[in-house]
């Protein structure tokens, strides 16, 4: 292998490892290894081969390796201890014993007695309390009673109320039933449990305001805001909580009756809105610039919803900043936005377009520029107008006449475009007027013939009846033959008369002469769209 | 470990109840030991062949000469043995037996010595101050326990399900209660007990033991008192040989104690209540369970498994206005304890309705409950552990939570401070301040990690093992 390696190396031209016969084989081999370390990803064999000098890919053929192993056996053990501790919130010195790592400190304190948290009490002196916290209701030991109980119950008054019990004084925190349940009976002059709350309260603010303060004149307002109570404000609260549940369920069935009632005629009132403005728009078309309808959720914030929509909605759709705040586009009022100007283009710029023949095209104002209304680039000759497929066979035919190859140009250029589709707009507008034209004529002169018939009706009596009939039954036959073939004989007539026959009858308009093939075309309907839809097609092209 | 608010100072805790004294670890979730409350005791000392005929021998300063405490306390046929239970009303009233079945528990059964560790005792919420104190002194004085606390039930079964404020129905063996739990405090004026649990029971034993329509009375004599028995069809009167050698032993108080076992169990058995209110026919249409009775008596019972709980929810105005005391049903005990709330702590109550007690454990009671207050109130929740573990020993666990905290270490009172302040101090630091507003905020925390605990153990208990598969089934 060896040989076989130095050759390989000689044939490409590598520097091989200098042979010292004076070595010994395994200092060389020491020597090799310190040298060049095989890497990871490349065979033994290989390796021999092309010698240290691996191609750089080889880094990565290396072999995905295995998530390494969790090292579990190494760690280092933690120990623990079980050791007494001594709590810093207790008063007294109970040794209580616990797990805890053997590096903590002995001496650290113990970690859960940060959460013993005080809050700090309102205590009166003598003085003070006769000085600002003289009641006629309150004598000082139940004024002192009450300021206790706060303290031990951290001031929940749920729990103050259930376990005031001062022996001696008015009975203050009766049963709460007397005041919820009867609603009626309820008298002011009956002492509540609020009147608790309200000495705390108020004799706080007192001991506050009178106090020397610190701080400043702020963080004692907002101090004293936090003391705030008002008594009846509260009682007038509790009344309307308990009606809210001494409702009978029959008041709950009404109430939320009506409350489905309102809603529904926020609905209603919401589709109209909706209705009209789509009538709006559809009276004004496509380019009213009538905002999106909005869909609120309440009446009351309705205007400020609009507002800050169209604001957002304004510069992106192209409205100058004028118009979001006009007056004129209130929702309740009526009104159209007024039409959409544009921006006037630098005429230097306009210049180099011209020179450059470039072309702009701008988006539709009300459409977004969202992902679906972008128009990629497309070859002009891709977008040629198509006639439509009813009338398809006579505008052809019409083209064939002229001498133009519709579905071709040989130079689609802009003009060139918009002169094909101006051709083939006014030629299925002509094509159609011609049917229209025909389809009253036939009708006159069913009239006619109809008149015609009544009056030798009327001049033979009952003797011509006979004729009568059997003329309208042909003429009746005679539509219903032409409704049955009507597409292939229209196709054979209009090639076999060829273009002088229609431009004739529709240019001299008074030709009365009676065709019945052409009566046979029966769709007309749908033509006096057409030629509004290829309008709007033309806009929106340009 | 601080992140879970645990601190575990190997505190026991105690919850003794009418039919159980439980004990155990704080920061288990199951208490290691489970007693009966009831217990064996001979007046008079009998001959020397029966004495000392098992381990649990009573101390020798108790009035009786001898008692026989736990597994093989009173449910072993002994000559003349009387049975005693020194609850009443869940308030204990014979402290000496009381001290008896927790040295049993501690000492016997999980082979602890009471004096090295913090003991934490339950109380029901009605109980009185005198006997907080009495307790105390027990376990001052004769247990020598380092520290003790004192903590109510109700408060208790509020944190087991996670909660500082919360209405607690627990369903006893003697009594049921409703507790509004408010931060951690009971409020006392909103509490309403009732012995209904008792009613529900005599109702049942008059029911078995009376002939009815269609099957004569039905004996209710315990497997101990019966020799052999053969198999009978349903119905068909039992063919059993009673043990007349023992007969001559039994005592009055023996016999009412296995009497009211056997009821117990029919209703636990086939027991159950409607889940949307009584109606015959609803009552008629549920299969009827098949029961058999120690003499090999079985039947099946259909429409009577019903009637007879119904009395939880529901007792005929004729039956109340005859009897003034008669015990209170679960919905007029809810009124009573609401009549008393402020409006708005009302919604809170009703959002944080804890079921709990072993009584609850029957058939369909959370779903009557559920629709019997739905009907009154809107929003309602109840929150009632599926694992029967968790309901009927709600209150211990919400013990061990509690004495597994660390910032509930500040609260125990300690030996010293009972030298120095005597009983008073019972009534203040465990009544007025039974909890302190930071503690609450770890008690979630604490109930959390008390889960977790939980269904890591609890995979080799079968029954959570049946319930996680049908919850993932």
């Amino acid at each position: 292998m060896a040989a076989s390696a130095s050759d390989i190396r000689s044939a490409l031209s590598i520097a091989s490892q200098p042979q010292n016969p004076a070595q010994t084989p395994a200092q060389s081999k020491k020597l090799q290894a310190q040298s060049s370390r095989k890497p990871d990803g490349i065979s033994r064999e290989l390796y021999s081969l092309i010698g240290p000098s691996a191609p750089s890919l080889a880094a990565q053929l290396a072999k995905p390796k295995l998530k390494q192993k969790p090292n579990l056996g190494s760690r280092s053990v933690v120990k623990w201890e079980w050791r007494s501790f001594t709590n810093g919130a207790r008063k007294d010195k109970l040794q209580l014993r616990h797990w805890t790592k053997a590096a903590t400190d002995v001496n650290a304190d113990y970690p859960f007695a940060k959460y013993n948290v005080q809050s700090t009490p309102y205590i009166y002196t003598d003085e003070e309390y006769t000085q600002y916290l003289q009641d006629p209701e309150w004598t000082k030991e139940e004024t002192d009673f009450l300021f206790n109980v706060v303290r031990e119950f951290d001031t929940r008054w749920y729990v103050i109320y259930d376990r005031y019990d001062f022996q001696g004084g008015p009975a203050r925190s009766m049963e709460v039933s007397v005041v919820l349940f009867k609603l009626d009976t309820y008298d002011q002059s009956t002492l509540s449990p609020q009147d608790l709350k309200d000495r705390y309260y108020s004799a706080c603010r007192k001991l506050i305001r009178n106090r020397p303060w610190s701080g400043d004149e702020a963080s004692k307002s907002s101090l004293l805001a936090s003391f705030h109570f008002d008594k009846e404000r509260e009682i007038t609260r509790k009344k309307y909580v308990a009606s809210l549940e001494n409702r009978t369920p029959d008041q709950v069935a009404e109430e939320e009756a009506l409350y489905i009632e309102v809603k529904r005629l926020e609905q209603s009132e919401r589709k109209f809105k909706k209705d009209r403005e789509d009538l709006l728009r559809v009276l004004s078309g496509v380019e009213s610039g009538l905002p999106d309808v909005l869909e609120d959720e309440s009446p009351f914030n309705n205007l400020p919803i609009i507002d800050t929509k169209k604001k957002r909605k304004g510069p992106s759709s192209g409205f100058l900043p004028t118009d979001v705040d006009s007056p004129t586009s209130a929702s309740n009022v009526i009104a159209l936005d007024p039409p959409i100007v544009r921006k006037p283009r630098d005429p230097k710029s306009i210049a180099y377009d011209a020179q450059h023949c470039i072309i702009r095209t701008d988006l539709p104002p009300n459409v977004q520029a969202t992902k679906a209304a972008h128009h990629p680039a497309f070859m002009r000759s891709f977008k040629l107008p198509y006639p439509k497929a009813a009338l398809a066979p006579r505008i052809n035919q019409i083209f064939a006449e002229l001498g133009i190859n519709n579905t071709r140009l040989v130079m689609p250029t802009r003009d060139n475009c918009a002169r094909l589709e101006g051709l083939m707009e006014h030629i299925s507008a002509l094509v159609e007027s011609k049917k229209i034209l025909d389809k009253l004529e036939y009708d006159i002169q069913v009239a006619k013939k109809r008149l015609g018939i009544r009056n030798s009706e009327d001049r033979e009596g009952g003797g011509g009846g006979g004729k009568g009939k059997g003329v309208g039954i042909g003429s009746a036959m005679d539509v219903d033959d032409g409704d049955a073939d009507a597409d292939a004989e229209a196709e054979e007539e209009s090639v076999r008369d060829g273009r002088a026959q229609s431009i004739v009858s529709t240019k001299s308009a008074r030709s009365r002469r009676p065709t019945r093939r052409s009566m046979s075309i029966s769709s007309v309907d749908t033509n006096a769209t057409a030629s509004a839809r290829a309008s709007n097609k033309r806009k929106f092209r340009n | 470990m601080v992140n879970y608010g645990g601190d575990e100072v190997s505190a026991l805790v105690v919850d003794i109840g009418s039919s159980s004294v439980r004990a155990g670890y704080a920061g288990d979730d199951t208490p290691k030991a489970v007693i009966p409350s009831s217990y064996g005791y001979f007046n008079n000392p009998p001959g020397g062949d029966v004495s000392m005929e098992n381990g649990n021998s009573g101390e020798p300063k108790s009035a009786y000469s001898q008692i026989f405490i736990g597994q093989n306390g009173p449910s072993t046929w002994r000559a003349g043995m009387e049975i005693g239970n020194p609850l009443q009303d869940g308030l204990i009233h014979d402290f000496d037996s009381a001290r008896s079945l927790v040295e049993h528990a501690l000492g016997d059964v999980m082979r602890v010595n009471a004096s090295e560790h913090p003991i934490l005792v339950t109380e029901p919420p009605w109980n009185t101050p005198a006997n907080r104190e009495r307790m105390a002194e027990i376990m001052f004085e004769e247990m020598k326990a380092p520290a003790f606390y004192i903590a109510n039930t109700g408060v208790l079964n509020a944190f087991a399900a996670g909660k500082g404020s919360a209405l607690v129905i627990d369903i006893g063996q003697s009594m049921a209660s409703v507790t509004p739990v408010v931060d951690g405090f009971v409020l006392r004026k909103g509490l309403a007990t009732s012995s209904i649990p008792r009613l529900v029971h005599s109702h049942a034993h008059h029911f078995l033991s009376n002939p009815t329509q269609t099957r004569h009375a039905i004996d209710l004599y315990p497997h101990q008192l019966i020799a052999n028995r053969l198999p009978v069809d349903p119905g068909a009167p039992p063919r059993f040989t009673l043990r007349e050698d023992r007969l001559a032993g039994v005592t009055q108080s023996w016999k009412a104690w296995y009497e009211a076992r056997e009821v117990d169990e029919w209703i636990q058995s086939v027991g159950g209540v409607l889940e949307q209110g009584w109606n015959d026919q609803v009552a008629a249409s549920r299969p009827p369970r098949q029961y058999e009775f120690p003499t090999g008596y079985n039947n099946y019972f259909g429409h009577d498994r019903f009637a007879v709980c119904e009395q939880y929810f529901f007792q005929k105005p004729h039956f109340v206005q005859s009897n003034a005391t008669a015990p209170k049903t679960i919905p007029s005990l809810i009124l009573e304890a609401f009549r008393t709330c402020d409006p708005e702590l009302r919604q809170v109550l009703m959002g944080n309705v804890v079921l709990t007690g072993g009584g609850s454990l029957l058939n369909g009671f959370s779903e009557r409950l559920a629709s019997e207050l739905s009907r009154s109130f809107s929003h309602v929740k109840i929150h009632a552990p599926g694992n029967p573990t968790e309901r009927r020993y709600g209150g211990w666990l919400g013990g061990s939570i509690l004495a597994s905290l660390g910032t509930f270490h500040q609260l125990w009172i300690s030996r010293e401070e009972w030298q120095e302040h005597g009983t008073a101090i019972v009534g203040q630091r465990c009544y007025w301040r039974p909890v302190i507003r930071q503690l609450l905020a770890r008690v979630k925390h604490g109930c959390s990690y008390e889960r977790q605990k939980h269904q890591l153990q609890g995979y080799q208990d079968n029954e959570w093992v049946t319930r996680t598969m049908v919850m993932k089934g």
